[in-house]
């Protein structure tokens, strides 16, 4: 069809492969700004440096300047100048049925386009109260953190996950939002759910629950929705309330919720 | 920038919105919800398959609130389920009629969900050709096979061109290797009779039979089992007849019969031809009704 090549040509131009450490398990990321900043997902940067890799070929050492798990975005920032920036649209006023085209680089495959329709827009269970774009496109692993980008190659949204067949990207409102505010306050936790609450996994040494003396092994009373509207609640201090050892009494940790230290 | 793909984004989108309109998520099953259209006022037609339990059913109507919903019906043989509604909810506008899809027409499926309203996917008719039975027994007046990724929730929904005009019904359950569109016209047809008579009658011999070859390269149907008391054993058909023409038409497969049987109506007579020990007779078989599946 007339019009998806030129698009998906500008639009790949935009587009970077990111890795850590490993070549093969690399993400994607956009562009975002012509002196440097690459968008990826969170889940793609995990460390505090990553390897980004422009359409040109040409290779460059990233610092990971913010990350957000519970958005699952992150903002790399590389040394290079004059870059082919993406140009955001606007989300908001994204309508199931609209052309959408992916470009990223699925199972390693640099570039690749795939095409569909948005499906629907709304809330993922498991992946809070945000919405979430999903689209009838074809994605795979390694397309996580690149555009999904409208038919005006405009991108809309960040390819973040499949979930039944069907891509779900963050909108790209939200990732406008992050780079213009920075992460929102995180526990720095891992978390598996349970019927009774949240159990942590793992916890980083620095992050807010640490601080807050919880362990791996205790369980969060509540659930994902309930824990990030205490998050998200704009209090510099909130109460979280616990089991420790799988046994009551439940006990209250109180974190300090200020916007987690930049990693370094 | 305006160019062709964003006129033609435009009007997909125009379309959902327009279709949406007259879909509801249907909730009749664990986990996935499905979707229903609107067919006429108060009533939503579904894919049957996803109806898992008749009772407390409930759908999420286009202005996004819920109401109960009761089982006018179901015929498997469709993959057609029957809902009724009442209240405010049921004065939905049921959805323009589309012209005959050829292969190559874009086509889309719309369906709904609780929690993110209306949605979309699109890919092409892929083919289309005439009256088709479906592996579960009935017949689809045409097989409009989609070549477009069904979801969970997408069975049920409006197959639609890019208009917005109904096509069919989609469902996944017809054929393993695509989506169908269930033809209006067929939709047509079993809402009518899921509405006044509350079931989809089909006709029945009670026979179990096998092709067999006769020696003059004819082909007939041997009777293998009977069953007691069934239309044909009451018209005097007995173990170990070889049907060779069923209402004047040869028959040389089980397709064949049920063919003859749909164009007969219950209750019916038809005459059978078999062969008994080389000797042709006619025998009048009275249509009986096939007992339901439960």
């Amino acid at each position: 069809m007339r019009g998806f090549g030129e698009i998906a040509e500008r639009l790949r131009r935009s587009t970077a492969q990111v890795f850590q450490g490993d070549r093969r398990s690399g993400g994607s990321g956009v562009v975002w700004s012509a002196d440097g900043v690459i968008l990826t997902n969170a889940h793609v940067a995990r460390g505090p440096a990553a390897q980004v890799e422009l359409w040109d070929g040409r290779r460059f050492e990233a610092r990971v300047e913010s990350r957000d798990p519970r958005r699952d975005l992150a903002a790399l920032r590389i040394g290079a100048k004059g870059l082919e920036a993406a140009t955001p649209g606007d989300s908001s006023a994204l309508r199931p049925g609209e052309l959408v085209i992916a470009i990223g680089n699925p199972l390693g495959f640099a570039g690749a386009l795939s095409t569909g329709v948005v499906h629907s827009i709304g809330a993922l269970p498991g992946m809070g109260r945000q919405p979430w774009i999903r689209a009838d496109v074809r994605l795979a692993p390694g397309n996580s953190g690149g555009p999904l980008a409208n038919a005006q190659g405009q991108v809309v949204g960040i390819n973040t996950a499949i979930v039944n067949g069907l891509g779900v990207a963050a909108p790209a409102g939200r990732a406008v939002e992050f780079l213009a505010r920075g992460a929102r306050p995180s526990l720095g936790v891992t978390l598996r759910p349970l019927p009774i609450g949240l159990l942590i996994l793992d916890i980083e040494p620095d992050g807010a629950a640490a601080a807050a003396s919880l362990r791996a092994g205790d369980i969060l009373l509540g659930s994902f929705d309930d824990l990030g509207d205490t998050l998200d609640s704009g209090r510099d201090v909130a109460p979280l309330r616990f089991l420790r050892g799988g046994e009551r009494p439940v006990r209250e940790a109180y974190v300090r919720l200020r916007a987690r230290a930049e990693v370094a | 920038m305006t160019n062709e793909l964003t006129a033609l984004s435009d009007e997909l989108a125009a379309a959902v919105e327009r279709a949406g309109q007259a879909v509801a998520a249907v909730h009749a099953r664990p986990r996935f919800s499905s979707s229903g259209v609107f067919w006429r006022p108060g009533v939503i037609v579904t894919a049957e398959h996803t109806i898992r339990h008749e009772e407390d059913i409930k759908v999420t109507l286009p202005d996004g609130s819920n109401a109960p919903a009761t089982l006018a019906g179901s015929d498997a043989g469709t993959d057609i389920a029957v809902l009724r509604i009442e209240g405010s909810g049921a004065g939905a506008a049921p959805l323009a009629r589309a012209a005959e899809p050829v292969p190559g027409n874009l086509a889309l499926t719309i369906g709904r969900s609780e929690d993110s309203g209306v949605n979309a996917t699109m890919g092409i008719v892929s083919a289309v050709s005439g009256p088709w039975r479906t592996w579960r027994g009935g017949r689809l007046d045409r097989y409009i096979r989609l070549d477009l990724t069904m979801y969970p929730g997408s069975s049920g929904g409006a197959a639609v061109n890019t208009a917005g005009e109904v096509i069919g019904i989609a469902t996944s359950a017809l054929s393993r290797i695509a989506g169908v569109a269930i033809p209006a016209s067929t939709v047509d047809r079993v809402v009518e009779e899921i509405l006044s008579r509350g079931r989809v009658a089909r006709g029945y011999l009670g026979v179990g039979l096998q092709p067999v070859e006769l020696p003059d390269h004819h082909k007939g149907l041997i009777v293998l089992s009977l069953a007691p008391e069934g239309p044909a054993a009451k018209a005097g058909v007995l173990i170990g007849d070889i049907f060779v023409s069923l209402g004047g038409q040869g028959v040389a497969d089980t397709d064949d019969i049920q063919g003859v049987l749909e164009a007969h109506g219950v209750g019916q007579s038809v005459e059978a031809e078999v062969l008994r020990g080389g000797q042709a007779r006619k025998l009048a078989i009275a249509v009986g009704e096939r007992p339901r599946r439960d």
